[in-house]
């Protein structure tokens, strides 16, 4: 329960990240004030920061401690590594399926990017209806660079983000899809040294029905809602 | 690089410098509270393994931002692994098996850990602790604790997973915080009393 003088009996849920978003945000605009409430706060976040300590011990197989020292090989050699941080709806997909859908899109995409030379440049209709939505970057991170591709339904999409710069650990990048001032929360994920990742979209409804794509900085996991820095943002309305 | 007797910090600092032996020192000291916290909040042996793959990834990706003052690396660890399983499962839009969410299974043994450093001393204590401190709770309130901070779940989706009243889910959870934190001070009163 919330008041107005402290928020002692709401505490322990949040620390447990089990209030929803708007007590969560009385919460949180009340302990940035109140010396009390955030000291019983601590205390109540170091029993949450133990409970995983709690829970029954299991072993790996012995094949992940090689898988995790030839990732890591692969990450410092430069090469492509496997994707961290995203995961395809209810399962898992091969990061050379993903990659080649992506090539073969942009390359169909880029012939046609060549010549089409449109009044609206930020939305360009391809052949059998698809559609390339370009993305504008904010201060946040000035030199990247995005598109959303989706077929003539909505149904799937993907998102390719460029000089998007790496996060910390504890921060990802979050898509957003945007209707009605609501907001859709879509996948996580990190980008690779240079900035680049490709993300499909998914979207409980067909993603022509939303006005808006967002990409903001979250923490680790992603939030109910945006509430960092957007990086970029594009229209998603039909030209 | 020999690194049997380097503290975590510092192994996080080596990471950060890119040295591959303390990655893999890293892994053979977390590997299983990682993966346990992953299997806990997935429920899949495969799926969890790739969760802790992605973990010990995103450490050697970004072990510079560690910050020791805000969090010792064990936990900083169970963050990383908590958020990104939560986040594994919301995609899979899942629903919670409630059976399977208790922590009946939870034992007061230090399970299969070998004491041979201070942070396996340490971490082998606090699972100990925890673990009777959990045990002690009444099952009604550990089955609440349990979806709200494994799987993510709001006050709102425990009271209709477990068709109860939302005022009764709350006073649940804040009653089993209540519990684990009284219980966990007094351990620690105990511990810095005894000689």
């Amino acid at each position: 329960m919330v008041n107005d003088l402290h928020v002692f009996e709401a505490l322990p849920a949040y620390a447990l990240g089990s209030l929803d978003e708007e007590e969560a945000r009385t919460v949180n605009a009340h302990i940035a004030g109140c010396h009390l409430c955030r000291q019983e706060l601590d205390a109540f976040q170091m029993v949450a920061d133990q409970l995983p300590l709690a829970v029954p011990e299991a072993r790996p197989s012995r094949e992940l401690s090689p898988r995790l020292m030839e990732r890591i090989q692969s990450l410092n050699v430069g090469k492509p590594a496997q994707p961290v941080g995203w995961r395809f709806p209810g399962r898992l997909l091969p990061v050379g399926a993903l990659a080649g859908i992506l090539l073969i899109i942009l390359l169909a995409f880029s012939n046609f990017l060549l010549w089409q030379r449109l009044n609206d440049p930020e939305v360009l209709t391809g052949p059998l209806g698809m559609r390339a939505i370009t993305l504008g970057n904010t201060a946040a991170a000035p030199s990247a660079s995005g598109f959303v591709i989706m077929g003539a339904d909505g149904q799937n999409g993907v998102l390719v983000v460029d000089k998007l710069p790496p996060l910390e650990a504890t921060r990802e990048y979050q898509v957003w899809l945007v209707r009605d001032s609501s907001y859709t929360g879509g996948p996580v994920f990190a980008v690779d040294e240079t900035g680049y990742r490709g993300v499909r979209l998914q979207a409980p409804d067909s993603l022509l029905s939303y006005s808006a794509v967002w990409v903001t900085i979250e923490p680790v996991g992603g939030s109910p809602e945006p509430t960092g820095e957007q990086v970029l943002n594009g229209s998603l309305f039909n030209p | 690089m020999k690194l049997d007797g380097v503290d975590d910090v510092t192994l996080v600092k080596l990471i950060a410098d890119a040295h591959t032996d303390a990655i893999q020192e890293l892994y053979d000291r977390y590997n299983r509270l990682v993966f346990s916290v992953a299997l806990t909040v997935l429920g899949d042996r495969a799926v969890a393994e790739e969760a802790t793959l992605d973990v010990f990834v995103r450490v050697w990706q970004g072990a510079k931002t560690y910050r020791p003052d805000r969090a010792k690396v064990n936990t900083w660890l169970i963050a990383i692994t908590r958020h990104h399983a939560i986040d594994i499962l919301r995609w899979q839009n899942s629903r919670p098996d409630v059976k399977s969410l208790s922590l009946n299974d939870v034992s007061l043994s230090n399970g299969t850990a070998v004491p041979d450093t201070e942070a396996r001393v340490e971490i082998s204590l606090q699972r100990a602790r925890i673990r009777s401190a959990v045990a002690q709770l009444p099952a009604e309130q550990r089955q609440a604790l349990v979806l709200a901070y494994f799987k993510g779940y709001t006050h709102q989706q425990i009271a209709e997973v477990l068709k109860q009243p939302l005022g009764t889910i709350k006073t649940r959870i804040r009653l089993a915080m209540q519990k684990l934190r009284e219980t966990l001070l007094d351990e620690d009163s105990d511990a810095s009393e005894s000689p």
